[in-house]
């Protein structure tokens, strides 16, 4: 019995590496989803090496990509999966796109790492934070949320568990019945090597009554910059809640196991490339995706999320 | 377990939907083991087969940009370029420069070149390719997937017979690739008119300095349905697979003959399942199902015996 599942995946691609696209693709399909892929931009490799060069797709591009998809009739997804975006327009084209979709699939789950900043500073075009606010949580049924969105739009400064369960509640009061904080800067009980994330999604009892799941779990930090990771953890939660519906626990349990194995695998070549010493470049740091391909179909656990 | 470290250059198409070009190509690479660096010729909504398609082209000096970007990083280090559909001289001869700075940057580079021409007797590309194929691309081909007409139009010489393949594939290693395959031919079977047959030749040199050329001949059932897609992975699992056994291309198409069978019967069996009994499957339902054979593409069952022809 084969699955049947199309994701929709506007996201960026590079030449050589792993991220947007790149990083979402090859595990999704290696679980098993159809994966249809809108590239935004093509470039050479991501903007954290010494040289990048590419092209980007327009508002209007991306329109005549989606055009062609309905006017065979096959504009029929179970998921959409955005990401890193720069550009307003092609947000705004974007959330047209999924809203249609929507009507197409009212069972469509749009899953959406609402890429804006992180450890108190912007990297996308301020003009971005309304459309998301706006426009594109509100359509979200899933969101993923670095901790600055919440400085921004709540104005909040102190950073406690309850607090970030507060503002979690109001997201959902936005749109998406799922919420993962994917990292805080909130003191772990493990120690300063450890990072917690919260989880927080709305389900439906079997008695037909409606409760909030929340979770936590610590995570081990990492002594280096990845990039691709927060694309790899979206494209993951989508497949594992997908296969873990009403069970924030396992879903995220599975997507920060594979996380881990994927970094782990990463630092070691990294490491074992740059030599005794030496801090490896972002060529090394490209994630060991297609050798992680095992972690991948059947991640062993290695983190235990706390039901709160 | 050692990891292999092997780096594939992909340029071929992207389409949105569907299974062709890169898409067709870098997953089965992808669960291979295999890196794939992709650059996109194109952005497409889905293939040109379907009613409406719909998307952008990359031209010749968008992609030279690319080029530069991993040469500027200094990762333009690869073991094996796989290029397929192209309608572009310009982009072609783009193509060309920059195979030949790297195969400079690493001379054991094996060049796939997949050189779509056209099939059954007519061109599907512009006429103006055949020289740029001819004249600069399968000279710095390593291995060569034409099939019967693309092998005729590159040499000038027609296919008959078992015979006059054989020649027409010596001549094509006179040009350049030291492997040759013809995908398909309208030479009769000796299993009956439900088989096609497919024909290979590799040249390799014996450590005394001569040459050697090893040739191979396959029957390959035929399929009643037109796919899209299936030149782009085959290309790919010959590349997978002569990679694995490199002086023994008896195994490498079987292997590959035998992958695309499984993928091609599984995409058959889905196709009019969702046709329904007694209607002809539409294109998109015709895609192939490619996530879905994983497991054949990761160890391929092997269905059919290559002979060695001894001459």
């Amino acid at each position: 019995f084969e699955m049947e599942c199309r994701v929709l995946s506007i996201q960026s691609h590079v030449v050589r590496g792993y991220v947007g696209n790149k990083s979402a693709s090859f595990p999704l399909q290696v679980l098993g989803f159809e994966v249809d892929s809108i590239n935004s931009v093509q470039f050479s490799n991501h903007t954290g090496y010494a040289h990048w060069k590419g092209q980007v797709l327009t508002a209007e591009e991306l329109n005549v990509l989606y055009d062609g998809i309905k006017l065979n009739n096959v504009h029929h997804y179970d998921y959409v999966l955005t990401g890193y975006t720069r550009d307003t327009s092609f947000l705004e084209t974007v959330v047209d796109i999924v809203q249609e979709l929507k009507r197409m699939n009212p069972k469509l789950v749009y899953v959406c790492d609402p890429v804006m900043g992180d450890q108190g500073s912007m990297y996308v075009p301020e003009n971005i934070l309304p459309v998301y606010r706006d426009k594109v949580v509100a359509v979200c049924l899933v969101g993923y949320i670095g901790l600055h969105l919440f400085h921004l739009m709540v104005l909040m400064i102190m950073l406690m568990v309850s607090l970030l369960f507060q503002v979690m509640d109001l997201l959902h009061q936005m749109g998406p019945d799922t919420v993962v904080l994917t990292s805080t800067d909130l003191p772990s009980p493990r120690g300063d090597q450890f990072l917690v994330a919260l989880g927080s999604q709305k389900i439906v009892r079997p008695d037909g009554t409606k409760s909030t799941q929340k979770i936590r779990m610590d995570m081990p930090k990492v002594d280096a910059v990845f990039v691709g990771t927060g694309d790899l953890f979206a494209a993951m939660l989508l497949a594992w809640t997908h296969l873990h519906p009403n069970d924030l626990k396992a879903a995220c349990e599975k997507t920060i196991s594979v996380m881990h194995h994927v970094i782990k695998r990463t630092m070691t070549y990294a490491n074992e490339m740059a030599g005794q010493g030496k801090r490896p470049n972002p060529a090394q740091l490209e994630l060991r995706m297609v050798q992680s391909k095992k972690d991948i179909e059947d991640p062993a656990i290695v983190v235990e999320a706390t039901v709160l | 377990m050692h990891e292999m470290e092997c780096r594939v250059l992909s340029i071929q198409s992207h389409v949105v939907r569907g299974y062709v070009g890169n898409k067709s190509a870098s997953f089965p690479l992808q669960v291979l083991g295999f890196e794939v660096d992709s650059i996109n010729s194109v952005q497409f909504s889905n293939h040109t087969g379907y009613s409406h398609w719909k998307g952008q082209v990359l031209t010749a000096d968008e992609l030279h940009v690319l080029y530069e970007g991993i040469k500027l990083n200094n990762v333009h280090h690869y073991d094996y370029v796989l290029t397929g559909y192209t309608r572009d001289t310009s982009f072609l001869e783009m193509v060309v420069d920059i195979i030949q700075e790297l195969k400079r940057a690493n001379p054991n580079l094996v060049y796939v070149c997949d050189p779509v021409l056209g099939d059954h007797g007519s061109m599907y590309v512009p006429q103006n390719l055949h020289p740029v194929y001819k004249n600069k691309v399968v000279p710095v081909a390593d291995i060569i997937t034409p099939n019967q007409f693309e092998a005729e139009l590159l040499t000038g010489k027609n296919i008959s017979t078992e015979k006059d393949a054989v020649e027409v594939m010596d001549l094509l290693h006179k040009m350049g690739p030291d492997t040759v395959v013809i995908t398909s031919s309208d030479l009769p079977s000796r299993l009956g008119d439900r088989f096609l047959v497919s024909l290979g030749s590799q040249r390799t040199m014996m450590p005394d300095g001569t040459k050697s050329t090893q040739r191979v001949r396959m029957e390959i059932p035929k399929v009643d349905a037109v796919f899209v897609g299936t030149g782009d992975l085959f290309a790919a699992m010959l590349l997978a697979w002569t990679h694995h056994y490199p002086n023994d291309l008896k195994t490498a198409c079987e292997k590959t003959f035998s992958v695309m069978h499984h993928v091609i019967q599984r995409t058959i069996s889905y196709a009019h399942e969702l046709a329904g009994p007694g209607r002809r499957p539409s294109p998109p339902q015709l895609e192939l199902r490619m996530v879905q054979s994983k497991a054949d593409i990761e160890d391929p069952a092997i269905v059919m015996e290559a002979t060695v022809l001894t001459l």
